[in-house]
């Protein structure tokens, strides 16, 4: 299994470099069909890895035992089942770098979704990226190559080079391919998230030495520092001063409100594909990172600054959100805000720190993925006919494009929560689980799906229904304005199948992620500290996470 | 019949309609076009078979084969009256929170669903008829089949979460058929109108499910609704928690059912096609709130203050829309207004369980009953309403046409029907339902409690049963009678309805007249009710005759005076227009809650939207613009050092040389 990571990893890697090598030589048309067939490889690989997850680990006897990887302590609340390790640098007597690599639910499905957006970003950039072709579909691969590596890094360091990898590729997205403003967004957005991951990295340094001291022979592996943690917690003060240092950077990527003003403004300047993967992907690094490091290494100060800070300001960041998405005028910079919303809804649950609340908390941002990349790669369609995203300038287009507006009345139910498909599952056990744990910011929050439906139905009202009208300069180069073709509806078409199948059949999809969120959330919940439970007579099988086996 | 018969019958009620509405979306554009609507009307006849099979086979059967309950006993156990369980898959399962696609009818499950696919059968017949030059005919039958689907479901789910989630699938089909006319930019702002204030309904409905969740664990309808005891020691442990679950979800039945303030969405969801707000605006979607009230009634017994705001928001909608209704003259708008009335009728009966616990059974019987006749002949009118739409070219404005009578027997005689029952016309349907509402307002009246309180609510409903009749025969008046003028859209010859939209209109008419008195002083609507889990069965039944006699002097009275206005002397009602200008601008402003709504809702809050998208683009923005500018202003001194100016450099290191050469030779 781990040699298919390998594979999906590095397939875009090569294919990246393989585009930059011959650069010159590749003309337009040659160089999307690498980059297609490359993407393509990538997305095949990353589906069998998950395939094989889902038979080989999770609960491969029907036993309600799930297999952890041979090396980890199983008091740690990151448990990759799947796991290479090597030795990379020593350090000192004590202390020992290792590369190590690893898989668990969560970053199965979110290397399996990170896949299929770029098949998507590739598919979209078919006609839109005319010159220097070769260069932007390596930038898309080499972010896809990074993406996969955070989402498979159990170390520190990787998950360090990878996260940081990641911003290099659509800094050039953007400052090369991107709108009028490239320049101004590209050098906003890479400054502003590096200077925020770079007190994330002195908050990790600061623990990786300070645990080093202690005695803990690898304390960049994720797995044994979080284990090694949960028997010598730190001191509170220092968790707290940690928490928010490493916050800081995850705060900015996410973004979280109000640290959010790099993303509209890099989504309105970004060239389609650049959105859908900033979108899709990126952010959830930010929300990855706090799940992954955040909650596992801090847990008490996650709960006494996570949970009322990072929580209000969620709430905040989806009634925000959702106003300032009210008043836009241009559709891309109102999916750009529907984002500051979505995400909101995303670490509202994850800062309930309960099962509920993560588990939505990780389909949110595997829902959002799916539907706020489908709804950039329409508002590119809707730019490539016209060359605007005024809705004022737009209206009534569903006469003209029936096949693009079913799309979007489709995604735009599924971003808005309706039951059935994706969006709702995830905001809904969002929610729940903020309900639980804050009763006030539950209910502050779930105002945002009445804000939801009203900004997203509104901008479908104004592009797409009421009398057509064109901006009059439509028909300029004198090419006739069609529906979706073939291309286009086979990079839209898997996202719209994966909202329904989601929405319908959720469960599939909780069955994977969810040990490793009971793992997260057994830091803070009490086993039996719930009385309503017990009247509860549809028993869950429990899983144990205690028990050690090694994969066949 | 055994059990994986009753269960397969179950799945068929929803899963044709389903079939049917992926069937048509699939091959309806290119494949079935103008055909399309024979999968609909296929599967709609197998979903009604299959409900009148569940009504009348089915749970009798179950009934009798459960062993009797002991009295004294069930008190303390879950009781849960004749139910049929047809369990699917599991949806999701996480931490506490339990979701399973799982089926549950019972006594109230199956006297809706026969209603609900009754008429929409005979709905979607007409609608073929009426659909049948429209280029979205396939899009038509595909979404009223999902609607159908969508509303089975609403009412056989067995859990608070099932519930909601095909509450709001059916307030899809609302938004896509609202909009079905998506060219029409008053169609599209309706569409998008109705699905945003109906959410905000839907809040409330989340938040009452949260609290469910916390306080029961659960979610399932059996386990929450079906052991009092259980709920009574939750509200001993939390005192005021039911009472806060009871308005919540009402607050989402207010969306749903357009009660007042969020009703409203509804008169302007008339600008889609008829047919549609026959079934989804007047018969079926719209009563998914009373449902749920009368659903949640375990629960709304513990809560009394939400049982009388129940009721009071019920009587203050019924009187609302009843005057707005007076001066319309868009005879659809009228028929919406009324619809919404009568909604607040059947709150009005629902609340009345405030007053004593013995009310409490007929109480939702009378609302449940008004529900279920008045399904009939507002389906009816809105059918018959369509026809006249149909004959005179989409034109539905009652100023433009008048004497349609001899036009259009056969839309005459049936919305004559239609209208009579509604103004509960003695022996017609609705004259028992209605009856059946102020006769137990009567009885809560008398209450020692909360007398008061339902004496004027009662007053209120006797007043407004007066305006259902007059606005009623007023539109019936100014529609059918007076000298014959048709606008010119219509042509010279108005044309009378084609067969299939004549015989849905003829059974309707049957039922408006007939179903109210087969079931109703009969009992069979009641006893059969009273079996869902959660009603008491009664053992006494007696007529009213006092209540009996005031309405049937109230409707005649409404009609007489309609006649006099619109008929005998038609001078009048300008003339009261004139002197009471101010109630008539009121009343035909609709009370311009529309407006109050922009004004104290919408407005404020996309002022506040434009405000914040300023506040982040000067505020939060400025702020991180000017923390990055800071590196910049922290280097204007060096970089004046390191301008580049080889003569600057050229000075400074002669400065520099001959400091140290100073220094040196100091030092030595």
């Amino acid at each position: 299994m781990i040699a298919l990571l390998f594979i999906s990893l590095l397939i875009p890697a090569a294919t990246a470099l393989l585009l930059m090598l011959f650069r010159t030589s590749l003309n337009q048309s040659s160089a999307r069909w690498v980059a297609c067939c490359g993407s393509i490889a990538a997305l095949l690989f990353s589906v069998l890895l998950l395939v094989q997850y889902r038979v080989q680990v999770v609960d491969p006897f029907g036993s309600g035992v799930m297999p952890v990887a041979s090396s980890v302590d199983p008091a740690s609340a990151i448990q990759p089942r799947v796991e290479y390790r090597q030795p990379w640098l020593k350090t000192g007597e004590r202390m020992q770098l290792e590369m190590y690599f690893g898989l668990d639910g969560i970053s199965v499905t979110m290397i399996a979704l990170t896949t299929l957006l770029t098949v998507c970003s590739v598919l979209i950039s078919w006609e839109a990226i005319q010159d220097r072709a070769s260069e932007f579909y390596a930038a898309v691969l080499i972010l896809e190559t990074g993406l996969i590596g955070v989402f498979c890094a159990f170390d520190l360091v990787l998950f360090y080079v990878f996260f940081e990898m990641t911003l290099i590729p659509l800094f050039f997205m953007i400052a090369i391919w991107g709108g009028p403003e490239r320049k101004w967004a590209a050098i906003k957005f890479f400054l502003y998230t590096l200077a925020g991951s770079l007190v994330t990295l002195s908050g990790l340094i600061y623990v990786v030495v300070h645990t080093s001291h202690e005695g803990l022979t690898n304390p960049t592996s994720l797995p044994a520092l979080s284990a090694w943690l949960a028997t010598h917690p730190l001191p509170e003060s220092m968790q707290m001063t940690l928490f928010l240092a490493v916050a800081a950077g995850f705060l900015i990527k996410v973004p979280v409100f109000p640290f959010h003003t790099w993303l509209p403004l890099a989504h309105v300047e970004a060239p389609t594909a650049g959105s859908v993967l900033l979108a899709g992907v990126l952010l959830k690094l930010g929300s990855y990172g706090f799940l992954r490091i955040c909650l596992p290494l801090f847990p008490a100060a996650c709960l006494e600054l996570g949970l009322p800070i990072i929580g209000l300001l969620s709430v905040i960041g989806i009634i925000y959100g959702s106003l300032c998405a009210l008043a836009q005028r241009d559709i891309k910079k109102l999916v750009a805000y529907s984002s500051v919303a979505h995400l909101g809804f995303c670490m509202l649950g994850l800062f309930a720190l309960n099962t509920e609340g993560i588990t939505g908390s990780v389909l949110q941002m595997i829902n959002h993925g799916l539907s706020t990349g489908a709804l950039f790669i329409i508002v590119g369609m809707i730019y490539e006919r016209y060359h605007t995203r005024m809705m004022d300038d737009l209206g009534g287009l569903a006469s003209k494009l029936p096949m693009i507006a079913c799309s979007m009345v489709f995604i735009s139910m599924s971003s808005i929560g309706l039951p059935g498909l994706n969006g709702f599952i995830g905001e809904f056990l969002s929610l729940a689980g903020m309900f639980k744990a804050n009763p006030l910011y539950g209910v502050l929050g779930t105002t945002g799906v009445v804000l939801g439906a009203w900004y997203l139905l509104t901008a479908v009202q104004r592009v797409f229904f009421g009398t057509l009208k064109e901006p009059h300069h439509a028909g300029h180069d004198a090419v006739e304005i069609t529906d979706m073709n073939p291309r286009e509806f086979l990079a839209l078409a898997p996202l719209i199948v994966m909202c329904l199948w989601i929405g319908v059949r959720p469960a599939g999809l909780i069955a994977i992620i969810e040990p490793d969120i009971k793992a997260v959330a057994g830091l803070f919940e009490n086993q039996d500290d719930s009385p309503t439970e017990a009247f509860v007579q549809n028993t869950t099988n429990i899983l144990n996470h205690n028990a050690q086996i090694s994969i066949p | 019949m055994s059990e994986d018969l009753q269960q397969i019958v179950l799945w068929l009620i929803p899963a044709a309609p389903l079939v049917a509405a992926i069937v048509t979306a699939v091959l309806g554009p290119k494949l079935l076009r103008y055909k399309s609507h024979l999968p609909c009307w296929s599967a709609l006849a197998v979903s009604f078979v299959c409900s009148l099979i569940l009504l009348l086979k089915i749970l009798p059967s179950v009934e009798q084969a459960a062993p009797p309950e002991e009295v004294g006993v069930a008190i303390s156990q879950t009781a849960t009256g004749p139910q049929v369980i047809a369990s699917g898959f599991e949806w999701f399962n996480v931490g506490s929170l339990h979701a399973n696609i799982e089926l549950r009818a019972d006594s109230i499950t199956a006297i809706m669903l026969t209603m609900v696919t009754g008429v929409s059968l005979l709905v979607a017949m007409f609608g073929s008829g009426y659909m049948s030059h429209d280029p979205g005919y396939p899009r038509f039958f595909a979404a009223v089949s999902l609607f159908v689907f969508s509303m089975c479901m609403l009412v056989l789910s067995g859990s608070f979460i099932l519930l909601f989630v095909f509450w709001e699938a059916v307030g899809l089909c609302s938004y896509l058929l609202i909009g079905f006319w998506f060219q029409k930019p008053s169609a599209a702002a309706a569409a998008k109108k109705a699905f945003v204030v109906n959410r905000i309904g839907d809040f409330g409905l989340i938040m009452g499910i949260f609290l469910i969740w916390k306080h029961f664990g659960s979610l399932d309808f059996v386990t929450v609704l079906g052991n009092a005891a259980r709920i009574a020691e939750v509200d001993a442990q939390n005192p005021g928690v039911i009472q806060l679950i009871c308005f919540c979800l009402f607050l989402g039945a207010m969306g749903k059912s357009a009660q007042f303030p969020l009703q409203v969405w509804l008169p302007d969801a008339m600008e889609g096609p008829t047919p549609v707000s026959a079934l989804i605006h007047a018969a079926t979607m719209v009563t998914a709130g009373v449902y749920l009230v009368a659903r949640c009634t375990p629960l709304f017994v513990m809560a009394p203050h939400a049982q009388m705001a129940v009721s009071g928001i019920g009587a203050a909608t019924a009187a609302i829309a009843a005057l707005i209704a007076l001066t319309q003259t868009d005879l659809k708008r009228v028929l919406a207004y009324s619809t919404v009335s009568q909604l607040g009728f059947m709150f009005m009966a629902l609340g009345c369980g405030a007053a004593s616990a013995e009310l409490v059974t007929p109480a939702v019987t009378a609302g449940m009953f008004h529900l279920f006749t008045h399904a009939f002949f507002k389906a009816l009118l809105f059918l018959a309403a369509g026809s006249v739409m149909h004959a005179m070219g989409d034109v539905i404005d009652m100023r433009r046409f008048s004497g349609l009578k001899h036009a259009l027997p056969i839309t005459h005689w049936t919305f004559l029907v239609g209208a009579a029952a509604l103004a509960g016309v003695p022996l017609l349907a609705g004259f028992w339902s209605k009856d059946d509402i102020l006769a137990v307002l009567q009885e809560a009246s008398r209450s020692e409690t909360h007398g008061l309180y339902f004496g004027v609510i009662r007053v209120i409903a006797i007043g407004a049963a007066f305006l259902t009749a007059f606005y009623t025969f007023r539109a019936y008046f100014m529609t059918f009678w007076g000298p014959e003028k048709f606008p010119e859209e219509a042509g010279h010859h108005p044309h009378e309805v084609t067969p299939i939209m004549a015989w849905p209109l003829r059974t309707l008419a049957v039922c408006a007249a007939g179903i109210g008195l087969l079931v109703g002083p009969t009992h069979l609507f009641g006893d059969y009710l009273q079996k869902t889990m959660g009603l008491t069965p009664e053992h006494e039944h007696h007529l009213h005759w006092g209540v009996m006699l005031m309405s049937s002097i109230i409707a005649v009275a409404g009609i007489g005076f309609a006649w006099m206005f619109y008929v005998a002397s038609p001078t009048i009602p300008a003339a009261i227009a004139r002197t009471m200008k101010p109630f008539y601008v009121i009343s035909q402003g609709k009370f311009f809650l529309d407006e109050i709504f922009m004004g104290l809702i919408v407005f404020p809050l996309l002022g506040i939207a434009k405000l914040a998208t300023l506040v982040d683009k000067y505020f939060i923005d400025g702020i991180v613009d000017t923390v990055g500018k800071v590196p910049k202003a922290l280097s204007i001194i060096p970089r004046q050092l390191h301008g580049g100016v080889v003569s600057s450099y050229a000075s400074v290191m002669w400065v520099g040389v001959v400091t140290a050469v100073v220094l040196v030779l100091t030092m030595f």
